[in-house]
């Protein structure tokens, strides 16, 4: 039998559709009825910014492909054409559920528990419209630009993601053609406007709703004859996807004339806009019918999350979970002490990211801390880990931070923090040329009574101590030689030094690590070829590198019982005949976003598992520095299997891949229902209480200080 | 603390390399950080004979980068050696003036031979290993950029070692001025090489047989360590395996395979050829590429020096055993080296405390006693002269420049004439130090060659007390003496001259 073609394009999804189903799947918890009401607005909310990105993103460089009559077939056979097409049915079915969802389920149940959100500045009693007025003229007026159109004045520039009001005027009194005009509703105002209420129940109102009420003000010898909102989204980015191959951009190089900068890709307007107004803008924006979304409701979704943020409906939103201290280092423990013990695994945000702050913090004070090195991609504004890495620098001690400047949105933010650590002394790499540095690791060089030992902390996620309490990620602090010779290896790599002989442990990407992928899944196929125990769970966010899958599907024939748990994009078809059958895919949605990539390889019962910065896509493996590193202490091997095996468990948040494509909730009929992510808090909690009790019984004894 | 931090750092013809080693402990060598970066310093200097101003630049650049990196450690020292580019170039000290001026690095020059014994130290910072294998009859193929050493091992000890032109770099460039097409590089390596290895098989190799080879560079030995480890002995049938590798498919595939640059891979086949050919050429069965440095040499001497290390293999006997065979290519009696040798160190040890000279300068005298005569070999009358112009002429592996013009004119003046200190001319100029050293063994050998005047080797069990001002020799045996004793005599005063010392010679008979 001639082997199956693995990479045939009808085993294969196609990753923008995946995307799609991954939004879906989030707008699933705003529709899901169990959870408390503010927690949907939420999941709402991120439908909305989710798909402004990936309009910025992915829909911008598919049109950017057809403008350049690229037409190379995906990974799932089709053209980029082809693409927006269905993309686009896809993405109007979307909205049409995130506004029916807004309409039908959240607005009416806002007002049962107490919060009416005004539609339209109609419905606004004498007095609230009085207030209404009179907040205007206080307040926006003053930063309000209208902007008329006519033949000295050319169409003005309207700024991507921005929302605006156009209108018809006519002057009073004269019955000349129309004039079209448009005001920004401003970004310095908060868009919910909050109206003076009796009793327990609130009421606000949208900015937009109040500047339409009153844009006759604006134009005062005008009458209006029309006003509504509108929002573009424009092609913004400038540098071509790093997801796309480089013929692509030779392509465009070639086409770069054709190639229009910033043109807009999507108009929303409210539905019911007046046609002649419609007109004027699709015109004047170049806008296709396809691009034109007719928004019934509130345009930019986003403003949900500002709602979310009103204070009196704290019995409307999830309690929390509190990211718990880690047993092995207690609060005002030293760190170095502390690891040398033994590997310490962190799991965030059950548990705190406290741990590694203090890490770089101890380091930076440490008089026999030598060097300190650490990649950094995205930072919290105000990073206490940039404080500490600056103290250290000023502390004399050699530091060495990357800073990636390519970190898609975060460029800005990142150069302004990257001057201060050079102000203070730190050497500071900006990136590799061609590459992205997406790997989290820190090594600090420490001086000991029996010489030089090298402490590391690996992560899955990024140095962020704000994103780690709602992203779950993985992290490992070691002091283990052959990780601490590798760290430095990789540090000395990305100073532009040649690459070592050996390395010891970590596998890093683009050198190594798609063939250690490829490696550790054949050889589950071999065991499996000979009868032995094979199987794979694997957890990332993404999955969409053709090899891999087409790795995965051999091994499936093989026999290899293969398990992903897979966040977000998924081009792997599950339950094909003869190739995917031993495969199962599910995603978990919930309250803390899926960050963490764990692998596990059962490799004949003696099991290996790896973390690491990498998904399975073709960018992370081929071109973006990433590190896969092993976790080989039994204890911690086993805390990693129990988070997968958690989350295979789960029948709360996990949908399972279909083998129609679609997305289900897992039947749990029959089951105890268990909630991975819940369990986890619960779990950490837990454990912090036990090694609190039984640290306290210690403590009863009072430690003097004696100096240092 | 005890621990020492220690820098190496290598001023390559193709790399520049710095690595950090630790010592923690008596016998506790470890590398804690090795970064290297590429700069082609090799083709100006072999090519245009000067290093061009970017190259400086950017070599100081990265020396600066290196000199930061050795503060972070906090190294306690460091030693740091420019080889064959910078010895070569024309204006060698401006080169190391500059340095110093833009990175406070202090570069030191090494030359052939030096250099070559430090790699060869380096291997023996593998211990155990390097032992083991060097029991057996075995080559070191040390391959640099501008030259390659060939070096043989019986027994644990130097045979013989031999400098040939046929550097990588060097190869590399008549391959590029060629414009030779790369089916055809191989033959043509091969072809180039051939010529000169045919030659020294003939001188050197003669009919021995070979086990091993060990092979030291920065190119091949790099791809064998990635691939089979540091500690792997290849069988001959391995290495070609390997090498077919890199020989079939183009450069991005061999880059691909090898896991390096592409501007590596031609180095990368020029060496592997070499190697292959040598082995070859010498029957090998084995094939050691530990990876190994000049870098862990120049660690491995450091901590020598400091006492940090106890090695296993006697270095000095290397170069000892290495003079006894340029002595024994030019026909010398290994029983009058032997004899001389023994007195010589005998009226040395006795004399420690008035010549104030070390364990090093010892090692001058007994080379300079084992080489005394090697000139006969070409002239009987001009002894002196001739064998002095063949030590200059002759590598001695481990002895730097300066240290093997000491010993070629400890040998020319224990024949001929002392020239003093002013007297000296340009081509022969010594700096203070070493003429005082010279005159100070001279002194010593003249001596002792005056005692065994009759090469009958009458004067064996010599012993040597040191009273007042006066240096006695007893011999205690039976033998006639008088030809001794008036030479001894005559070769004397120089030997007061130098020391203020009077040698005495007393002869106990025993009967």
């Amino acid at each position: 039998m001639a082997e199956t073609d693995f990479k045939n394009p009808k085993y294969y999804a196609n990753r923008e559709l995946s995307w799609i189903l991954f939004d879906r799947r989030v707008l699933n918890e705003a529709r899901d009825k169990s959870i408390p009401l503010f927690e949907r607005l939420k999941f709402l909310s991120i439908t909305a910014s989710n798909l402004d990105e990936f309009f910025m993103i992915r829909v911008a460089s598919l049109q950017d492909m057809v403008n350049a009559k690229y037409d190379k077939p995906d990974i799932a056979g089709l053209t980029p054409s082809e693409q927006l097409k269905q993309l686009d049915a896809a993405i109007h079915q979307l909205v049409e559920l995130q506004y029916s969802t807004y309409n039908r389920s959240i607005l009416p149940q806002l007002r049962q528990n107490g919060l009416q959100v005004i539609r339209q500045h109609e419905e606004l009693t004498e007095s609230e419209a009085a207030f209404a007025d009179k907040y205007f003229e206080e307040n926006v007026y003053p930063v309000l630009t209208p902007m008329a159109v006519d033949s000295s004045r050319p169409f003005p520039l309207i700024r991507n993601k921005t929302l605006n009001i156009a209108a018809l005027v006519r002057k009073k009194d004269e019955k000349k053609e129309m004039e079209f005009v448009t005001v920004q509703v401003p970004g310095v105002l908060s868009r919910i406007v909050p109206l003076p209420s009796e009793g327990k129940s609130k009421k606000i109102i949208l900015l937009e709703e109040i500047i339409e009420r009153n844009i006759h003000k604006l134009f005062l010898n005008y009458d209006i004859v029309s006003a509504h909102p509108y929002r573009i989204m424009r092609n913004a980015d400038l540098t071509i996807e790093e997801d796309e191959a480089a013929d692509l951009l030779k392509e465009i190089e070639k086409q770069l004339k054709k190639r229009q900068w910033g043109e807009a890709i999507r108009l929303e307007v409210e539905a019911g806009m007046d046609k002649r107004l419609l007109k004027i803008l699709r015109e004047e924006l170049h806008m296709e019918e396809s691009n034109i979304y007719k928004i019934d409701g509130p345009l930019d979704l986003t403003v949900l999350m500002q709602i979310y943020g009103l204070e009196g409906f704290e019995r409307l939103k999830s309690s929390g979970h509190t990211p718990q201290p880690v047993p092995e280092l207690p609060a005002g423990c030293n760190i170095f002490d502390e690891v040398r013990k033994g590997d310490v695994l962190l799991h965030h945000p059950y548990q705190t990211f406290e741990p590694v702050v203090d890490f770089i913090r101890q380091a930076a004070r440490d008089p026999e801390v030598l060097a300190i090195k650490q990649t950094l991609y995205r930072v919290s504004g105000n990073s206490p880990i940039i404080a500490a890495l600056a103290l250290a620098a000023e502390n004399g001690k050699q530091v060495t931070v990357l800073v990636e400047l390519k970190a898609r949105f975060d460029e800005e933010h990142n150069i302004v923090w990257a001057k201060m650590l050079e102000k203070a002394g730190c050497h500071v790499i900006y990136g590799l040329v061609g590459l992205k540095t997406h790997c989290k690791i820190t090594l600090a060089v420490r001086r000991e009574e029996d010489g030089i030992r090298r402490y590391v902390h690996l992560g899955t996620g990024n140095y962020n101590d704000a994103t780690a309490k709602l992203y779950t990620d993985i992290g490992l602090l070691t002091c283990s030689e052959a990780i601490g010779e590798d760290a430095t290896a990789v540090f000395n790599m990305l100073s532009g030094y040649s690459e070592p002989l050996v390395w010891n442990k970590l596998s890093l990407a683009p050198l190594w690590l798609k063939d250690k992928f490829l490696y550790l899944i054949d050889r589950e196929r071999q065991y499996a070829l000979e009868g032995r125990p094979a199987r794979i769970i694997a957890k990332v966010n993404s999955l969409c590198d053709r090899d891999v899958i087409a790795a995965l599907y051999r091994a499936s024939t093989a026999g290899v019982r293969i398990d992903l748990i897979v966040r977000g994009i998924c081009c792997l078809k599950t339950g094909i005949k003869g190739v995917s059958e031993n495969i199962t895919v599910r995603s978990i949605v919930g309250d803390f976003l899926e960050h963490g990539r764990i692998f596990y390889f059962q490799n004949n019962d003696r099991a290996e598992i790896y973390c690491g910065s990498a998904d399975w896509m073709p960018r992370n493996l081929e071109r973006r520095v990433e590190i896969l590193f092993p976790v080989d202490t039994p204890r911690l091997k086993e805390k990693l299997l129990h988070i997968l095996e958690s989350q295979l468990r789960d029948n709360v948040k996990a949908s399972v891949l279909q083998a129609d494509g679609s997305y289900e909730k897992v039947d749990r009929r029959g089951k105890a229902m268990f909630h991975a992510q819940e369990n986890f808090c619960r779990e950490a909690t837990e454990e912090a209480r036990n090694s609190d009790s039984a640290s306290s019984t210690v403590t009863r004894v009072f430690i003097p200080e004696t100096h240092r | 603390m005890s621990t020492k931090i220690f820098a190496a750092i290598d001023v390559g013809s193709f790399e520049l390399t710095l690595k950090i080693f630790e010592f923690a402990g008596k016998n506790k060598m470890k590398e804690i950080d090795c970064v290297h970066r590429r700069l082609d310093l090799g083709t100006d200097t072999y090519f245009d004979g000067k290093i061009s101003n970017e190259k400086i630049d950017e070599l100081c650049r990265t020396l600066n980068e290196f000199s930061d990196r050795m503060r972070a450690y906090k190294v306690n020292a460091y030693k740091a050696y420019g080889t064959s580019a910078i010895r070569e170039t024309e204006n060698t000290t401006i080169v190391q003036d500059q340095i110093a001026q833009h990175t406070g690095l202090k570069i030191e020059i090494l030359s052939n031979s030096e250099q070559r014994f430090l790699d060869y130290k380096s291997l023996a910072s593998r211990g155990e290993n390097f032992s083991r294998i060097i029991e057996e009859k075995t080559a070191i193929l040390d391959i640099g950029g501008g030259s390659i050493q060939l070096s043989l091992f019986d027994n644990d000890t130097l045979v013989s070692t031999q400098n040939l032109l046929l550097g990588v770099l060097r190869l590399q460039e008549y391959l590029n001025r060629f414009a030779v097409r790369s089916s055809q590089a191989e033959s043509l390596i091969e072809e180039m090489a051939m010529a000169q290895l045919m030659i020294y098989k003939k001188l050197y190799l003669k009919d021995r047989e070979i086990q091993n080879l060990i092979v030291m560079d920065d190119y091949v030995s790099a791809c064998v360590v990635k691939k089979y480890g540091s500690n792997a002995m290849l069988e001959t049938a391995d290495y070609a395996a390997f090498r077919e590798q890199i020989r079939s498919g183009s450069t991005t595939q061999a880059a691909m395979s090898l896991g390096i640059s592409e501007e590596k891979v031609p180095l990368v086949f020029i060496s592997a050829v070499l190697v292959e050919r040598i082995a070859d050429l010498m029957g090998a069965r084995n094939i050691w590429a530990p990876g190994t440095t000049l870098c862990d040499g120049i660690a491995y001497e450091y901590a020598e020096k400091e006492k940090l290390l106890q090695g296993e293999h006697d270095f000095e006997k290397d170069i000892v055993a290495c003079a006894a065979n340029i002595s024994k290519r030019y026909m010398g009696s290994k029983k009058r080296s032997d004899t001389l040798e023994s007195i010589t160190t005998t009226i040395f040890d006795s004399m420690k405390k008035i010549h104030g000279l070390g364990k090093r300068e010892r090692l001058y005298l007994r080379l300079a006693a084992i080489l005394h005569d090697c000139g006969k070999y070409i002239s009987m009358m001009n002894i002196g002269e001739t064998s002095y112009q063949i030590i200059m002429a002759t590598e001695i592996i481990g002895l730097s420049h300066t240290e093997r013009k000491i010993v070629a004119n400890v040998v020319r003046f224990n024949h001929s004439r002392f020239v003093y200190y002013r007297q000296q001319t340009d081509q022969s100029r010594l700096d203070r130090d070493s003429y005082l050293i010279v005159a100070k063994l001279t002194a010593i050998l003249r001596l002792a060659s005056g005692l065994d005047r009759s090469h009958k080797q009458k004067l064996t069990g010599l012993k040597a007390t040191l009273k007042d001002n006066k240096l006695i020799l007893t011999v205690e045996n039976q033998e006639d003496i008088t030809l001794e004793k008036g030479f001894f005599e005559m070769r004397g005063e120089f030997f007061k001259e130098v020391f203020s010392v009077e040698p005495v010679l007393k002869q106990r008979k025993i009967f």
